[in-house]
């Protein structure tokens, strides 16, 4: 029926935009306040959201009592709800929408699967609606009439889609939950009778929720690399802190330390109901002397940890890198950053070799692959330009360094010089372009001032192209 | 003082300094000059130097590179002894530092934990966080603006923890190294390190050996003065040598200004 026939019919019909994408949006957010019930939770449709309770009903005091504040609170919060627990997702679906019930939360018992679901009609299979009015032509009206009928003629007649959704309501297939988000792999969960807002209340629960979390990690021997702190509001907003730490930590002090470094990002709006501590990746982490005291325990990682740590949340754990050496004649690749967090996880062996006083290079270290077989290594600069800085320079024979160049602006007098270098493309590499362009000569230049230059002329004379001169990098 | 002092091992320079070296525990400013003060290459160097005399265990037999500490080591756990190793925390805002040319002046890489940070005010803040931490030698920010308030908390963290830390001034253009240049900050000293041309030789053509201008601008409790020297870069031939002592003695090398020309060679190639 068009707007205008309906608006003929009654007159005073109130009327709204309909607004999918925002209505999307409010569902994935509802069913992300819903993580308070599991971790395991995601918009079903557009209507619905699902929550797989497995596991952690008896959290609440047994599903009745889950179903019960789950009503209750949305009820406050002005959403109009059916809640019906159910062995399946099809089954739960199926009820929340098309059983005629009085109550709106619907709690079913295993065994009445079966028998709840035959007085429904076809659609509660989740079947798109060609395919509903196929069965009701035939005279399939509800699903029990689908109860006798051999799966595999159903499946030749009506598709196997039909005869999958039976199953699957009914229990006899599995259907898994993709769940809204990551699930954690450790969980602790802290609810407010009243609702919290000072921010050194929000200190004190997140101090009790490591505590926690840190003692279940210490019983398996994990530590945690991954974390996420989740404030679930009283008006259904949730909020959350998310950090990752270099080194697996199960330190209270030290996770405590970088979650009060991002509490004030937290607006706690009217007030916080419930605190989530999610540990989502963890690694073996092996009993170890917490220093006593105040004092180092001894080793210098425990030392530097933190600090990477508090660095690496607040400027990103890229943003924290290492200088490590690597087999290539190549400037720009004999040098790489390493980023913190995956230096310390690749290296942890050698380490301890080279901790005993042995010469075992370790990796970053200064090591005899740096240099060239004959020892000598031609003199590098100390700040290397990525990608090298085009200029203008003036040269006068092909091998010739340039007398002049152009660099910012600015004119340099090339008052000495050293070279050519040659360094070409690692043409036994992959992806090696084997052009004459990739072929360098580099000269160690001095101005007038004494600045030293790297520079390089990128390809050939005689080619089709002119060669191009680049800044590479500053001696000192 | 509280921290003792790092001491050259040049000791034209010592004797300008109160107490004989560099004071732990205390901020120290490196500058460079025109160009230079864009890249910040000779002030790398320079604190690339002292801080390769920082994290070499002074109980090693020896202290050529050839034998490098355990580096990464340093930050998994396990030091060589009892000494002065740790780890290095760099904050700068390009990533142009340079592994090979950092050795070159005697700082292995592997000790140096590089922080990019695009802004002046979150350098200055890494900077402080490191002073804060066990584990750590030395701290290095490079900064463009350096407010007042911010130089005085560097300070004193590092007054309080006993660790070095350096600014190197790097200014994006002239309009802000006039500027900046004329604030006064909170630093024990201030650095200014200069390149000097090649001295002219008949029988060596091309690049000479670098040398340097080293001014000590300000020091508190000291004069200002100034030197000029060969550079510390050590030839990359050095590192072959078996046993090598410490890196050359340079201190017959200096002079106080005006220096009287020394054939810096013979010098490079002592050790």
């Amino acid at each position: 029926m068009s707007l205008a026939d309906a608006l003929s019919f009654l007159p005073g019909l109130a009327t709204a935009l309909a607004k999918p994408a925002e209505d999307a949006a409010a569902l994935r957010q509802l069913a992300e306040w819903c993580g308070r019930y599991s971790p395991w939770t995601a918009p079903d449709g557009a209507d619905g959201v699902r929550i797989e309770i497995t596991g952690s009903a008896h959290l609440w005091g047994g599903e009745r009592a889950l179903a019960a504040d789950l009503a209750a609170r949305l009820d406050r919060r002005g959403v109009a709800s059916r809640i019906v627990i159910a062995d399946t997702l099809g089954a739960a679906w199926a009820m929340a929408r098309f059983a005629e019930a009085s109550d709106n939360v619907v709690i079913l018992a295993p065994g009445e699967l079966r028998a709840a679901l035959a007085s429904l009609p076809v659609e509660a299979l989740r079947l798109d609606p060609i395919t509903a009015q196929g069965l009701r032509r035939v005279g399939l009206k509800r699903v029990g009439d689908l109860y006798a009928m051999p799966r595999d003629a159903l499946a030749r007649r009506f598709g196997e889609t039909v005869a999958r959704l039976l199953d699957q309501a009914l229990d006899e297939m599995p259907e898994p939950l993709s769940p809204l988000g990551e699930v954690p792999s450790r969980r602790v969960r802290l609810s407010f009778a009243e609702p919290i807002t000072e921010p050194a209340a929000l200190m004190l629960a997140t101090e009790r929720l490591t505590a926690d979390l840190v003692l279940r990690l210490a019983r398996e021997g994990t530590g945690a690399r991954r974390l996420a702190l989740v404030f679930h509001r009283v008006d259904g907003r949730v909020e959350r802190i998310s950090l990752g730490t270099a080194r697996p930590s199960r330190d209270p002090r030290h996770i405590v330390a970088l979650f009060r470094e991002r509490l004030d990002t937290i607006d706690p709006g009217l007030g916080v109901e419930d605190m989530i501590l999610a540990a989502y990746a963890v690694e073996p982490l092996p009993a170890e002397q917490i220093g006593l005291l105040g004092h180092s325990a001894g080793n210098e990682t425990s030392g530097i940890a933190p600090l990477l740590d508090r660095l690496g949340n607040r400027l990103g754990l890229a943003a924290i890198s290492q200088l490590e050496p690597r087999e290539s004649h190549i400037p720009e690749r004999a040098s790489v950053r390493v980023a913190i967090g995956e230096a310390l996880a690749s290296s942890v062996t050698p380490a301890k070799a080279g901790a005993q006083g042995q010469l075992a290079p370790g990796p970053g270290s200064l090591d005899p692959r740096l240099r060239g077989d004959d020892g000598i290594r031609p003199p590098r600069p100390i700040r290397l330009f990525e990608p090298p800085e085009p200029v203008e320079a003036f040269w006068l024979l092909p091998d010739d360094p340039p007398f002049r160049f152009m660099w910012r602006r600015r004119r340099h007098r090339v008052m000495r010089a050293d070279g050519p270098e040659r360094i070409a493309d690692e043409w036994w590499l992959p992806g090696a372009s084997g052009e004459v362009d990739a072929i360098r000569d580099y000269y160690r230049v001095e101005d007038e001032e004494g600045r030293r230059f790297w520079l390089f002329r990128a390809g050939l004379h005689g080619g089709d192209r002119k060669p191009r001169w680049f800044v590479h990098g500053v001696f000192s | 003082m509280a921290h003792g002092v790092l001491p050259f091992g040049v000791a034209a320079i010592d004797r300008a300094l109160p107490g004989g070296g560099l004071a732990r525990g205390a901020l120290h400013e490196i500058l460079g000059v025109d160009g230079d003060e864009e890249d910040g290459a000779l002030a790398a160097a320079f604190a690339a130097h002292i801080l390769g005399h920082l994290t070499r265990p002074p109980t090693s037999p020896s202290r050529s590179l050839k034998r490098p500490g355990s580096s990464l080591s340093s930050l998994k756990g396990g030091g060589e002894g009892r000494g002065e190793v740790g780890v290095v925390l760099w904050c700068l805002p390009r990533p142009d530092l340079y592994g090979p040319g950092l050795a070159a002046y005697g700082l292995d890489p592997g000790r140096v934990v590089l922080a990019r940070v695009a802004r002046d005010a979150e350098i200055l803040w890494a900077m402080e966080e490191g002073l804060r931490a066990p584990g750590i030698v030395a701290v290095v920010g490079e900064v463009g603006s350096l407010p007042m308030v911010a130089s005085r908390r560097l300070q004193l963290s590092a007054e309080r923890s006993g660790i070095m830390a350096f600014l190197l001034r790097r200014w994006r253009d002239g309009g802000q190294a006039a500027r900046e240049r004329a604030l006064p900050n909170a630093a024990v000293t201030r650095w200014r390190i200069a390149a000097l041309p090649s001295r002219p030789s008949l029988d060596e053509p091309g690049v000479g050996n670098p040398r340097w201008r080293v001014e000590l601008l300000r020091c508190r409790g000291g004069e200002p003065a100034s030197w000029e020297m060969p550079a510390w870069e050590m030839p990359a031939w050095e590192m072959e040598v078996p046993d090598a002592t410490d890196h050359v003695s340079l201190a017959a090398a200096l002079a106080d200004r005006p220096a009287a020309p020394v054939a810096s060679e013979k010098y490079r190639r002592a050790g």
